[in-house]
């Protein structure tokens, strides 16, 4: 029972991971910005929605439009003020990254002074656990994560193949510079990366600030399990971003029956770091030039 | 006051080798770790075990902290060899998420969360550093033998090497080099100098727990080296000095209300970072964009 249990749990945090892992790994893939800021996005949507929901009692689907908002605007003028400047007169993936970061140090302080810093949960409906079967409690918000986990990616996959737009962003991954040859302007389609990006860390902020709460310092969290994701999965891969997504939480979760619980989060960097020593390229993702 | 000033000056001296040893790998060899605390921690934590367990001699425990850690630098080295870029800082981040785990788990040897309480002075030639005047001149002296040692290896054909293998590996290795061997030796070099730091630290705090060496700890090294200046010899210890001088200077201002400072000096290093890497990535000492793109 308890492994059943363990199993609902990581199907539960896997699909949340690879929803975070999802933006980040679309930004990576198609822009090689290192989006460390990431975090930062997530957390913000999380606390528009806390802030709009539980404080100022609006109705969810406008909270969670707000979180949306905030979160797309985020990402959008981080790109467009701060990583096109910083492109424009080089390229080191490190200068980006240490902006990135150092943006979402900013952010995290900011909403540590602007919210108290403890823990904030949102308590909906949906959120109290129900014993389903003799000591297996799930809460009926996992199903929500799940099946939002499958509505966001089956929508960004119609989108990335179906579209114009997509193949053009697919494109971008690939080939920048060819694009240009297309007529494309690879700096707007960056934008509309970073749009897509950001917005696909929204339901899984307002998910995990009805599940385990929110607190400032979860940015962090968020970045180092989307970059863990990423490169597990294979960079570039949408497919192997949500798998290693799934897999990260899955292991995190089952890990709890032979082992405590403070090393689980070790487990998951094992096996990141075990992927960079045999496999950098990832379960979906190419052959890594070293 | 005069004590204040001392409390700063030992901490800004174990700062300083920090982010100099830090600097030693990511502005010359181009390995860029975010790992840098962990090396500083175990030096600490050898330091302390050895201090209380077997014997205070000085020189004793900083040779075991440095040789612990570079021993311990291969778990950093065998991803550098592998990947390059994003690839090894994301492997960096791991080993410091599992070694900030092992700190606070392993409690036979690092006493948990907790921490080990505490810690003698150290002893050499029968002198006992109980005097935080004496301590300040020992950690002056270190400092600059460290300065000494990485002035050394970067003006010498190793720095050469070194500087070679960052712009750009095959070429390095068409002349040569032995890439491999080079690197694994910088690496070492720059963990073992690092667990000297902490043996320091150790020794001074008498008290270390886990908080001292997470990833807030790599990021304020990061960003001390980077605001200073990576690849320069000097831009290291600016940036410590810097950032070590910033939270003093905030408390002297009146306006600010003192439970926010915390907040306030992180929003400062954070918004530091940005605009630097925006308009000036050299960093202070520096010159514009003088780095090569990893």
């Amino acid at each position: 029972m308890l492994f059943t249990q363990l199993f609902i749990n990581g199907l539960q945090t896997g699909a949340l991971y690879a929803l975070i892992a999802a933006g980040f790994s679309l930004i990576f893939g198609m822009t090689r910005i290192f989006h460390a800021a990431h975090g930062a996005t997530f957390t913000i949507a999380g606390y528009i929605f806390y802030e709009c929901y539980s404080v100022l009692h609006l109705s969810w689907p406008i909270a969670a439009l707000a979180a949306t908002f905030a979160a797309s605007v985020f990402g959008v003028l981080l790109d467009r003020f701060v990583y096109a400047i910083i492109q424009r007169h080089e390229g080191s993936f490190f200068t980006v990254f240490v902006a990135s970061f150092g943006m979402a140090i900013i952010v995290q302080n900011l909403i540590a002074m602007i919210f108290e810093r403890g823990a904030v949960t949102v308590s909906t409906p949906l959120s109290k656990s129900l014993e389903m079967l003799p000591g297996l409690y799930v809460a009926p918000i996992a199903a929500v994560v799940i099946l939002c986990a499958v509505i966001f990616f089956m929508a960004l996959q119609w989108l990335l193949t179906k579209t114009s737009m997509g193949i053009a962003l697919r494109a971008l991954g690939e080939n920048p510079t060819l694009i240009e040859v297309y007529g494309l302007t690879p700096r707007l389609l960056s934008q509309y990366v970073f749009l897509i990006g950001s917005i696909l860390v929204v339901p899984a902020a307002i998910l995990t600030a009805a599940t385990s709460g929110l607190n400032p310092a979860m940015g962090n969290h968020v970045m180092l399990i989307s970059i863990a994701a990423t490169i597990v999965g294979g960079v570039g891969s949408l497919r192997g971003a949500a798998m290693a997504g799934l897999i990260l939480g899955m292991a995190e979760n089952l890990c709890l029956s032979v082992i405590d619980p403070q090393w689980s989060e070790a487990v998951t960097f094992v096996i990141l770091f075990l992927f960079i020593l045999f496999r950098p390229g990832g379960v979906y993702g190419r052959a890594v030039v070293s | 006051m005069i004590a204040y000033l001392q409390n700063i000056a030992v901490l800004f001296c174990i700062n300083a080798i920090l982010a100099l040893t830090l600097n030693f790998i990511m502005g010359y060899a181009g390995i860029f770790s975010l790992a840098h605390a962990i090396f500083f921690g175990v030096g600490a934590y050898a330091t302390a075990y050895i201090a209380m367990h077997a014997s205070d001699s000085l020189l004793l425990c900083m040779a075991a902290s440095a040789a612990i850690s570079a021993v311990l630098s291969m778990a950093l080295a065998l991803p550098a060899l592998r990947v390059r870029g994003e690839y090894f800082v994301a492997a960096s981040l791991g080993l410091q998420v599992i070694g900030v785990t092992i700190f606070s788990e392993w409690k036979s040897i690092t006493g948990g969360l907790g921490g080990m309480i505490g810690i003698p002075r150290p002893k050499l030639w029968g002198y006992t550093f109980n005097d935080d005047t004496a301590f300040l001149g020992l950690a002056l002296v270190v400092l600059g033998v460290v300065v000494a040692i990485i002035a050394l290896l970067v003006r010498g054909s190793f720095g050469r090497s070194l500087m070679a293998i960052r712009d750009s590996e095959s070429a390095a290795q068409t002349y040569g080099k032995h890439v491999n061997a080079i690197k694994t030796l910088s690496v070492a070099v720059a963990a073992g100098l690092a667990g000297v730091a902490g043996s320091l630290y150790a020794f001074y705090i008498t008290f270390i727990n886990v908080e001292s060496f997470m990833l807030e700890t790599s990021i304020l090294l990061m960003a001390m080296v980077i605001i200073g200046g990576t690849g320069t010899l000097f831009g290291p210890i600016v940036g410590a000095a810097l950032l070590m001088s910033l939270p003093a200077a905030l408390t002297y201002l009146p306006f600010l209300p003192p439970t926010e400072l915390g907040s306030i000096q992180q929003i400062i290093y954070g918004l530091a970072m940005v605009l630097l890497m925006m308009f000036r990535p050299g960093g202070l000492v520096g010159g514009r964009s003088k780095e090569k793109s990893a």
